[in-house]
């Protein structure tokens, strides 16, 4: 989804120092292509391929090469490039926009910034944040932790314990990234899970109500945001029909189009489920540095198995 | 009340790799079904086939014969679904 001028400039007002020269009412215009244009070959007359549909960043390399034009050829240039109907243009070092530069931006109606930054530094930046603002995102179900680094997703049914095993990880020295409902955004091939700015760092204990996590236990016991690594289901005991016994088979889940492992853990009186969170998210920190306790079990038993039976 | 039945029986482990962690899984969930005691093992040192970490003890490998007793009432049932998984090669070959 396209993001609009006005989420640019309300999102970059300080992050890009991105002030607005003209085009209060054209703001509405989308910038149909997430990405940035230098436009000095386009100056050159070189219009075969023009990437239009991105904002347009006049630099000092522009700038120069605009002034050793005559007046005419300067003209018709830009208003080449006007022609083609850019989303916006932005010059970058603080500079005044030429004469001509901001009569066309009037004429096409399109909107003109300017900011403070270096020209680099700007489409560095600019470019994150077009990123940032358009990428998937979902709130999801879930209370969000951290234990020793790994991510890890608490799911389940209301009044099944996830908070209360938060809670108890939390005692342990864990930390709280979201109670019970989690923003997730997806940076490139990872996805960050962190809580809404409102209810950020609070948590509803059933029979205490909502408590305010760091005034209890401390900064530490917090995390603003958290790579999501695993989820962790939290669900009734019922039999051992579906259970998973061995840790050879995971199961996949995909958030915002990432898979990531999938443990579903029953519940029942007598199992510490703040425990086996934490076996389940630290033997997870083992596979990671290569060391798969269950395959490499499997794999002793097969060879003493197979040497025995050919005795 | 119903009358407490006792199997005894010997079974033969067919499958390659023999009882390893999968095998012993799957005996797991199907002796969990059943109401029954089940142990398997060799003589003198049988263990529940409830247990995972107990089956893998009893050095099921291809061509070992284990002793299987089965006590409680559903205890044919649970043995027929016992005999296909060893017949079945647990589904591995």
């Amino acid at each position: 989804m396209a993001i609009t001028l006005k989420e640019l400039l309300d999102n970059g007002a300080e992050r890009l120092s991105l002030e607005l020269v003209w085009g209060e009412g054209r703001l509405d215009r989308p910038i149909e292509e997430k990405a940035i244009n230098r436009p000095g070959l386009a100056l050159t007359g070189f219009f075969q391929y023009f990437a239009q549909r991105r904002l347009q960043v006049f630099g000092l390399a522009e700038f120069t090469y605009l002034k050793s034009l005559s007046t005419e050829d300067r003209a018709v240039r830009l208003r080449e490039m006007f022609e083609k109907n850019v989303p916006a243009v932005i010059i970058s070092r603080n500079r005044n926009p030429l004469p001509e530069l901001r009569a066309l931006a009037e004429e096409y109606g399109t909107p003109l910034f300017r900011t403070a930054m270096i020209t680099s530094h700007f489409v560095n930046e600019c470019t994150l944040l077009l990123e940032e603002l358009t990428a998937p995102h979902d709130r999801i179900q879930g209370t969000m932790l951290e234990i020793m680094g790994i991510g890890v997703l608490l799911q389940g049914q209301a009044g099944i314990g996830k908070s209360e095993t938060a809670l108890s990880l939390i005692g342990r020295g864990y930390s709280l990234v979201a109670d019970d409902v989690t923003e997730m955004v997806r940076t490139g091939g990872r996805v960050m899970a962190f809580a809404h700015e409102l209810t950020r760092y609070h948590m509803e204990i059933r029979g205490v109500g909502i408590v305010h996590v760091p005034s209890l236990f401390g900064v530490s016991a917090i995390r603003r945001d958290a790579m999501l690594d695993m989820v962790v289901n939290l669900h009734p005991y019922k039999n051992d029909a579906d259970e998973e016994r061995t840790g050879l088979e995971p199961t996949e889940i995909e958030i915002l189009g990432v898979k990531f492992p999938y443990f579903s853990l029953p519940v029942s009186s007598g199992r510490d489920m703040a425990n086996i969170v934490e076996a389940v998210a630290l033997n997870y920190k083992l596979k990671l540095l290569g060391h798969d306790a269950a395959k490499e079990l499997d794999e002793k038993l097969i060879g003493n198995f197979l040497r025995k039976a050919a005795k | 009340m119903a009358e407490e039945k006792v199997i005894l029986c010997e079974i033969e482990v067919l499958n390659k790799y023999g009882i390893h962690a999968r095998p012993a899984a799957l005996l797991v969930k199907t002796a969990g079904k059943f109401a029954c005691d089940i142990f398997i093992g060799k003589k003198g040192e049988e263990v529940s086939a409830k247990s995972i970490m107990g089956l893998l003890t009893i050095e099921g490998y291809q061509g070992a014969k284990l002793r299987v007793r089965i006590v409680g009432r559903d205890a044919e049932e649970a043995l027929a679904e016992i005999t296909e998984l060893f017949e079945k090669k647990f589904f591995e070959e």
